[in-house]
């Protein structure tokens, strides 16, 4: 364990070039690169995760730390066998159609981001085609939509009936968000999943995806 | 850097000194009724005019200036742990929590009940636990604890369980002997005592104009042993003082020189804190209003009128009429402590845990109160501004569009430029559904739970305690 202590204090701090070093020296003093993640960056992103959950630290350092874990992780995956790794999955984000708001999108895609999920960002005033065709092309696990405005939650339930018609419903979960959106709109317009913030939103994409 | 204090002056220069001449005016020519024939004596060897059969005391200009220059104008309120020291006279707002109420509001029943030692215990835990409530004013009368051992028993559970420094009220001189000679022991000696004394004793003269004989002795014993004064004139305007806020503010500062001077005769270079306590009746119903605007106004009025003798000022804010944790509470605590705060007071009194025109105490208000007193605080630490601060270097980095959320300027930053308040509701909507609609009040109850349930044992540890139980058997426990 001690071995990797230097290796989980980087990813603590979130310090990216010297995590990045420390699985580096791991990897040439022929250490197994499933005992570096394990016992060097899954032992730092738990001690973070702890310490977040105590208040001790914030999201900008809980975020730094999964990029730091990702910038790692980027070295050894070709040293892993395929089917080694679990990728978290895919999700396609934007903000629907006639919404230009995308501060709680982007805030949004960086938490998933930094919990380790694939992100593919369509930006903001995504019409339904626009979804349904990146949708198509992308494969997403998740289809992730953001409104701001009473005016553009339509947008929402047009975005689920466009992906039904495309017969890609079934291939895909629907999470929204947004402030005027609510448990209650998300269960109306039949999308899977919804979150009030960016930290709801990392948790309600893993529960969708059966992640613990 | 720290905001330049003052922020708030009620005051013009010119407003300052007619009301410091006013006062002068009343000492030299109205006087003080001093009740007690040996501090008359005292006072006429010292060279004041003494009117012996009036019992009245007159300050020549000269003579109050020369007293008031031994006066110091920096000293420290010595904490026992040596990381909570008060010092005193630096430009630094120092607040603490009230003292000496009969009624306790019970936070689960909503009942107000009288006061208990154990009241005393607690509060003083609580203190201990809430960092911006600086030191501890005995927060409550022991209704069951006979006159005899009183003092001993309000300041050992005060000492109990806080380290902080410990302020309070002594009724007469035998208190004030017990509570020197409980200090002392604690202290490992007289001199050590001397050398740090980590209480203080808060005296009140009687609006208008008048210090009565136990108050002048218990200000006597302290002065010449050591021990730091707050003397505190409370006058009433409208009642017992001038109905005017620069009648009252003349009348409290003519009080306040005087048993600052006074002081002086006793022993030079006492330690004392020029004490403002001035409130207003409203007049509709002649109730006394602590959490009037005009208190705070005139709060902040006096930390002028004590920065003219370089004085450290002991001011009052944080007072509510309110009886229980409502909007009022919060809208006159928070006015008044800001207000108060950036006129610069060296110590605020009465700004925790008090409701009910201080007359009553709730624990939730104390952890209420903290983070008010934290709130303002970060007003006093201002805003800092240098190459670091400004940041133009990361605004260029991440650009039009960008995000500074995982930026290392913020990571490096972010814990000191903002305030982060416990207590106050901050999440969205439904995060506040899930938690259960918490709110400060709820919040604050929790936090007294668990202070609490952690305090039990004490802080002086239980050999010392017998030891000091053998020396003082009139100590009892905290019922």
């Amino acid at each position: 364990m001690s071995d990797f202590k230097a290796l989980s204090d980087a990813v603590i701090k979130g310090d990216i070039n010297a995590a990045v070093a420390q699985t580096q020296q791991a990897l040439e003093a022929g250490h197994n690169p499933h005992d570096v993640i394990d016992k060097g960056l899954v032992a730092g992103m738990d001690e973070v995760g702890n310490r977040f959950s105590k208040g001790q630290f914030f999201v900008p350092q809980m975020l730094r730390a999964a990029k730091t874990m990702q910038e790692c992780m980027k070295l050894l995956h070709p040293l892993l066998k395929e089917g080694d790794v679990v990728s978290k999955g895919k999700i396609l984000i934007g903000t629907v159609k006639g919404d230009l708001h995308d501060i709680g999108k982007n805030l949004v895609a960086m938490m998933l981001e930094g919990a380790g999920f694939e992100i593919v960002d369509l930006g903001v005033d995504v019409p339904p085609e626009k979804f349904v065709e990146k949708v198509q092309e992308n494969r997403p696990d998740i289809v992730a939509m953001s409104a701001l405005l009473s005016t553009t939650m339509p947008a929402m339930p047009q975005t689920i009936t466009a992906i039904e018609k495309a017969g890609l419903r079934d291939k895909v979960k629907v999470m929204i968000g947004g402030a005027p959106v609510t448990e209650k709109y998300a269960q109306e317009i039949k999308s899977d999943g919804y979150a009030s913030d960016a930290g709801g939103a990392v948790n309600k994409a893993k529960g969708l995806l059966g992640i613990p | 850097m720290a905001a330049a204090i003052p922020l708030y002056k009620p005051l013009v220069t010119d407003e300052v000194e007619q009301i410091d001449q006013g006062a002068r005016y009343i000492l030299e020519h109205v006087g003080i009724n001093v009740l007690d024939n040996a501090c008359l004596d005292m006072l006429g060897e010292a060279g004041a005019e003494v009117d012996r059969p009036n019992q009245m005391v007159k300050f020549r200009p000269d003579w109050l200036d020369s007293a008031l220059a031994q006066a110091p104008s920096s000293f420290v309120l010595h904490s026992r742990d040596g990381y909570n020291d008060i010092h005193l006279g630096e430009g630094k707002v120092h607040f603490t929590n009230g003292g000496r109420v009969f009624h306790f509001r019970d936070g689960r029943t909503g009942q107000y009940r009288y006061t208990m030692l154990r009241h005393v215990a607690r509060t003083a835990a609580l203190v201990q636990n809430l960092d911006y409530i600086r030191f501890y004013m005995i927060a409550c009368q022991a209704h069951t604890v006979k006159r005899e051992v009183y003092h001993l028993n309000d300041f050992f559970h005060s000492f109990n369980n806080t380290t902080k420094h410990v302020m309070g009220g002594c009724d007469n001189l035998e208190g004030a002997r017990q509570v020197w000679e409980l200090a002392g022991f604690i202290a490992g000696g007289e001199e050590q005592l001397r050398r740090k004394p980590f209480l203080s004793i808060v005296v009140n003269p009687i609006s208008p104009l008048t210090m009565e004989s136990n108050m002048l002795n218990v200000l006597r014993f302290c002065c010449t042993h050591g021990i730091p004064v707050a003397c505190d004139p409370s006058p009433m305007a409208g009642a017992t003082s001038p109905v005017t806020l620069a009648g009252t503010l003349a009348q409290m500062h003519a009080e306040a020189l005087a048993c600052a001077a006074i002081s002086q005769v006793f022993s030079p270079g006492a330690k004392v804190l020029y004490g403002a306590v001035p409130t207003v009746m409203d007049m509709r119903k002649m109730d006394v209003t602590m959490g009037s605007i005009e208190m705070a106004m005139m709060n902040a009025a006096a930390v002028q009128l004590a920065g003219l003798y370089k004085l450290p000022i002991f001011g009052t804010a944080g007072v509510t009429e309110s009886k229980i944790s409502d909007v009022q509470t919060g809208s006159e605590k928070s006015m008044s402590s800001l207000l108060v705060a950036m006129a610069g007071a060296d110590c605020i009194h009465l700004a925790a845990g008090m409701l009910d025109s201080a007359n009553s105490i709730s624990y939730a208000q104390y952890v209420i109160d903290n983070e008010i007193i934290g709130t303002i605080h970060r007003v006093l630490s201002g805003i800092r501004v240098d190459q670091g601060t400004l940041a133009l270097d990361v605004i260029g980095e991440v650009g039009a569009g960008g995000n500074y959320v995982m930026h290392d300027h913020t990571i490096e930053y972010m814990m000191d430029e903002f305030f982060y308040p416990q207590l106050a509701v901050r999440s969205s909507y439904d995060v506040w559904e899930e938690q259960g609609r918490p709110d400060m009040l709820s919040r604050s109850k929790e936090v007294v739970q668990r202070v609490l349930a952690k305090s039990k044992g004490g802080v002086l540890g239980p050999d010392l305690v017998s030891r000091i139980r053998k020396t003082f058997p009139g100590i009892q426990n905290a019922q």
